[in-house]
C-alpha cells in the first residue's frame, strides 16, 4: 500500500508527511474499535433483534415467521392510524409552544437582574423532577377529586376523559416539564452572541424589537434548530403523559403507548416490535431531516467564519 | 474572579436547593397508586428447592403462607419472589422470565382472567389430573377461572367479589334491585347533600368489572358452555347494563369524577362521608372502621350487601383472586405441583388468608366463622361470576375499555360499541 501512495503525488516530503498520518488514523481507528463495538452491541443490536422479531407472529412459546405481515396489519389497524394522529398533534403543539415559551424563558434569565441565580434555579426545577413523577402530579390535579386545576380555572372541564381536552392537558403538563430545557439551550446559545453587536446596533438606532429579529433570532438559529431537533424526536416518542393520563385509552394513545399496548397488555411481541419499529424509522427520518436540512446552514455558518479567517 | 466565583457559589447553592426541592416533590408519591418495582425476595428460605412468584400486594399474607410451607416442609422450603402489585407489571415480570426461556419461577400466582393465556402460550403446565382434590373442596367459580377448554391449568389460591357498602344513617335496608338502589341513592344523596354511588368508573379493568356486575345482573352471558361464540349481544343484558351507567353518569347518581375513579378514590370518599353506596372489594372494611389509625367519618355508620340484580333476584359480582400453576420451564415440577395443592387445600394455609380479610377460596375455611360479613362473602362468592379466562381475555378487555367507556360518558354511540365488543368477544375465542 505504500509502494502504492509514494507512487502517486510529485512532493515527496509531504507525502511522507501524510502516510504518518493515515498510520495514525489507523492506529485510530484500532483504538477506536473498542468503543464502536461497544455502541454496536448496546445501539446497533437491538434495533436489528426487534426488526427481526417483528417478522414473525410470537405467541408465547410458538413462533411463525410471517414475513411483512405484522407491517401490513399496521397500514390497516385503524388504532394504529389513531396513534399516529395523536403523536403528530401533540408533537406539533407541545413543541412550537415549548419553543415560545423557552425562548421567553431565556430572555428573561439571560438578563442582569437581582436574584438571576435564583430565577434561573427556579425555573429549571420542573425539567429535574423524573416525568413519570411529574405525570402522576397533574394527573392528581388534573382529577376531578379534589380538582385543583378546574378549582383554579374556575371551570368545570373533564381533564382527564374528555379526548380533546385530555390533549390540551397532557400538552400543557409537558410545556411546563420541557419548556425549561429549551430555555437552558437556548440560554446557551445567547451567550455566545457577542455584546458588541446590540451597542453597535443601538448606536444605529435600531429598536429592541428590530434587534431581536435582526440580530437575536439569525445568530440564535444554530441552538434554536438543536433545540427543535431534541423536542421533536423526544415528543414523537412520548410515553409518560400519555400512559399516566389515560392509559391504553385511545383518546391519548401515542405511538409508544400503542407499542406498549401489545408489548404488555395485548401481548403479540412480533407486532408489539413492528409497530416500534415503525416508531423508530419515523423518530429517525424527522431527525435525520432536522441535522441534514437546517444542520447544513450551521456547518456552513462555521465553514464561512473560518473562511473570513 | 472572585466576582465570578462567588457568583458560582451563589448558583451553585440555588441549584442544589431547587434540586433538593425536585426530590421532595418526587418521593411524594400521589395516593391510590403504589409505587412499582422491579420485585424482590422475600428471602425466606436459606437453601430453597423453588421460587413461588406472586404478587406485592398483601405480601404479608403471601409470606405467612410459605413459612407455614417451610415450617412444615423444612427439607423443601419454598422462597417467595414478590412482583409489583399492579397486574400489567406482574404479568410483565411473569412473561419475561418464560419468554427469555430464564425460568427462575417455579410457581406462578396468576391473576384468574389470565389463565387462558398462559396456558395457550404453553407458559403452564396442566394440572387436569388433580381436579378431584379440589372438585368439592374449592370455591366452584375460583375453579372455572383455573380452566381453559374444560381443563384445568391452575389451582385456587385465593378469591374476592363485590361489596355494596351503604350507609345505615341513610338507608335502612340494603336494596335488592338495581333500580330501586338508584332511587333510595338519589334520593337519600340528595337530602344529605352528597354523593349517591361511587365505584371504579376509570377506564381500565375495575371499569370492565364493574359493568359485566351489571351485564350478569342483567342475566347476560359471555359465552356459551363450550366458549365457543360469544353471546354478548344475545337479549339485551348488554344494553341494559350500558343505558343503567350512562344515565346513571348523566344524572349525577355517579359522584362526580367516577369516569375517573379507581377502588381507593373510591373508598377515600366514602370514608369521608361523601356518598350513600359505594361498590369495591371486601379490603375497604376495615380501613372504614377506622383500623390501625384509618380517620374515617363513616366508622359507625357503614353496613355491606351483596350488589343487587335487575329483576331483585339473587346477587352478582365479579370473581377476583390468585391461581396458583406451575411453569413448564421449572426444574422441580413435581414439589411445585405439590405446593400449589398445598395451598389449595391445606386448611391452616387457607385459615392465614381467612384470617387476614383475603378471602380464601376453600369452603370449609369459611365455617364456623363469627364475623357475619365473612359468612355473606361466601354467599356472594359462591354466586359469583368468574371472568371468562379465555386466551384472549385482556384484548376483549381493552376493547371494552376502549368502547365502552366513551359510551357511557356519551362521547361515543352505544349500539356501535356494543357491536364492537361482541366482535372482539368472539375474536377472543380464536386465538389459533
Amino acid at each position: 500500500m505504500a509502494t502504492i501512495r509514494s507512487a502517486g503525488p510529485p512532493v515527496r516530503k509531504k507525502d511522507e508527511r501524510i502516510r504518518r498520518g493515515l498510520g495514525e488514523r489507523a492506529m485510530g481507528r484500532i483504538f477506536l474499535a473498542p468503543s464502536f463495538t461497544f455502541m454496536a452491541v448496546i445501539a446497533l443490536f437491538p434495533v436489528f433483534y426487534a426488526l427481526w422479531m417483528s417478522l414473525y407472529q410470537i405467541r408465547g412459546f410458538r413462533q411463525e415467521f410471517i414475513g411483512i405481515d405484522n407491517y401490513l396489519r399496521a397500514l390497516s389497524d385503524p388504532g394504529f392510524y389513531n396513534a399516529v394522529l395523536n403523536t403528530l398533534i401533540f408533537t406539533l403543539a407541545s413543541v412550537s409552544l415549548e419553543f415560545v415559551i423557552g425562548l421567553m424563558f431565556a430572555l428573561i434569565m439571560h438578563q442582569v437582574f437581582v436574584g438571576r441565580g435564583l430565577a434561573r434555579a427556579i425555573i429549571l426545577v420542573p425539567w429535574v423532577i423524573p416525568t413519570a413523577v411529574a405525570a402522576q402530579v397533574w394527573r392528581y390535579m388534573f382529577d376531578h377529586n379534589p380538582g385543583f386545576v378546574n378549582g383554579v380555572l374556575n371551570t368545570e372541564i373533564n381533564w382527564l376523559r374528555d379526548p380533546a381536552w385530555s390533549m390540551v392537558g397532557i400538552i400543557a403538563a409537558d410545556v411546563w416539564k420541557t419548556a425549561p430545557f429549551v430555555a437552558l439551550l437556548l440560554l446557551a446559545g445567547l451567550q455566545t452572541i457577542p455584546k458588541d453587536y446590540y451597542e453597535a446596533a443601538r448606536v444605529d438606532g435600531a429598536g429592541a424589537i428590530q434587534r431581536f429579529w435582526s440580530i437575536t433570532l439569525p445568530l440564535l438559529r444554530p441552538a434554536i434548530v438543536v433545540a427543535l431537533l431534541f423536542r421533536t424526536v423526544d415528543a414523537l416518542r412520548m410515553f409518560d403523559f400519555a400512559y399516566v393520563f389515560a392509559g391504553y385509552s385511545n383518546s391519548l394513545a401515542t405511538l409508544s403507548v400503542y407499542a406498549q399496548r401489545f408489548l404488555v397488555a395485548e401481548p403479540q411481541l412480533g407486532y408489539a416490535n413492528a409497530l416500534s419499529t415503525v416508531t423508530f424509522v419515523v423518530v429517525m427520518l424527522v431527525g435525520l431531516a432536522f441535522i441534514s436540512r437546517m444542520g447544513r446552514h450551521m456547518v456552513g455558518d462555521v465553514a464561512r467564519r473560518g473562511e473570513k479567517r | 474572579m472572585s466576582v465570578l466565583s462567588r457568583r458560582g457559589v451563589r448558583a451553585f447553592a440555588a441549584g442544589t436547593s431547587a434540586f433538593a426541592l425536585a426530590l421532595a416533590t418526587g418521593c411524594g408519591s400521589p395516593p391510590g397508586e403504589e409505587v412499582g418495582g422491579e420485585g424482590e425476595s422475600a428471602g425466606l428460605a436459606d437453601d430453597p428447592q423453588f421460587v413461588w412468584a406472586v404478587t406485592g400486594a398483601d405480601r404479608q399474607i403471601h409470606e405467612d403462607v410459605a413459612r407455614l410451607w417451610n415450617e412444615v416442609n423444612p427439607e423443601e422450603q419454598v422462597e417467595v419472589f414478590f412482583l409489583a402489585p399492579t397486574a400489567d407489571e406482574q404479568r410483565q415480570a411473569m412473561f419475561q422470565d418464560l419468554q427469555s426461556q430464564a425460568g427462575q419461577f417455579d410457581v406462578l400466582g396468576l391473576d384468574v382472567i389470565w389463565t387462558g393465556e398462559f396456558a395457550d402460550f404453553g407458559y403452564i403446565e396442566s394440572l387436569e389430573d388433580l381436579r378431584p382434590e379440589i372438585s368439592d373442596v374449592s370455591l366452584p367459580g375460583a375453579i372455572d377461572s383455573a380452566q381453559w377448554q374444560q381443563e384445568l391449568y391452575a389451582l385456587p389460591y385465593s378469591s374476592n367479589g363485590a361489596f355494596l357498602y351503604y350507609r345505615t344513617d341513610l338507608i335502612d335496608e340494603p336494596p335488592t334491585t338495581w333500580d330501586e338502589l338508584y332511587e333510595t341513592g338519589t334520593e337519600a344523596a340528595e337530602e344529605a347533600g352528597i354523593s349517591a354511588y361511587v365505584g371504579q368508573g376509570d377506564q381500565y379493568e375495575g371499569f370492565v368489572v364493574n359493568y359485566l356486575e351489571l351485564f350478569w345482573a342483567a342475566d347476560g352471558e359471555l359465552f356459551d358452555e363450550g366458549q365457543t361464540e360469544s353471546l354478548f349481544l344475545e337479549g339485551d343484558a348488554a344494553t341494559t347494563a350500558l343505558d343503567f351507567m350512562t344515565e346513571a353518569y348523566e344524572s349525577g347518581f355517579y359522584a362526580e369524577g367516577f369516569d375517573s375513579m379507581v377502588e381507593d378514590d373510591a373508598r377515600a370518599l366514602f370514608q369521608a362521608g361523601e356518598a350513600v353506596y359505594m361498590r369495591n372489594w371486601p379490603y375497604a372494611v376495615p380501613l372504614l372502621e377506622g383500623q390501625e389509625g384509618e380517620e374515617s367519618e363513616v366508622a359507625e355508620d357503614f353496613a355491606v350487601a351483596p350488589l343487587p340484580t335487575f329483576d331483585g333476584e339473587g346477587s352478582t359480582s365479579a370473581l377476583g383472586g390468585l391461581n396458583n400453576a406451575v411453569s413448564t420451564l421449572s426444574e422441580n415440577k413435581e414439589l411445585a405441583r405439590e405446593f400449589v395443592l398445598w395451598a389449595a387445600t391445606d386448611p391452616d394455609a387457607q385459615a392465614i388468608l381467612a384470617d387476614n380479610s383475603l378471602p380464601p377460596t376453600m369452603l370449609s375455611a369459611y365455617e364456623g366463622a363469627e364475623d357475619p360479613n365473612f359468612e355473606m362473602l361466601r354467599d356472594i362468592l359462591t354466586d359469583a361470576h368468574a371472568r371468562p379466562p379465555v386466551p384472549g381475555y385482556n384484548s376483549l378487555s381493552l376493547t371494552i375499555q376502549d368502547n365502552l367507556h366513551p359510551a357511557y360518558l356519551g362521547q361515543a354511540d352505544a349500539e356501535e360499541s356494543l357491536e364492537t365488543v361482541d366482535g372482539a368477544a368472539d375474536d377472543a375465542l380464536e386465538q389459533e
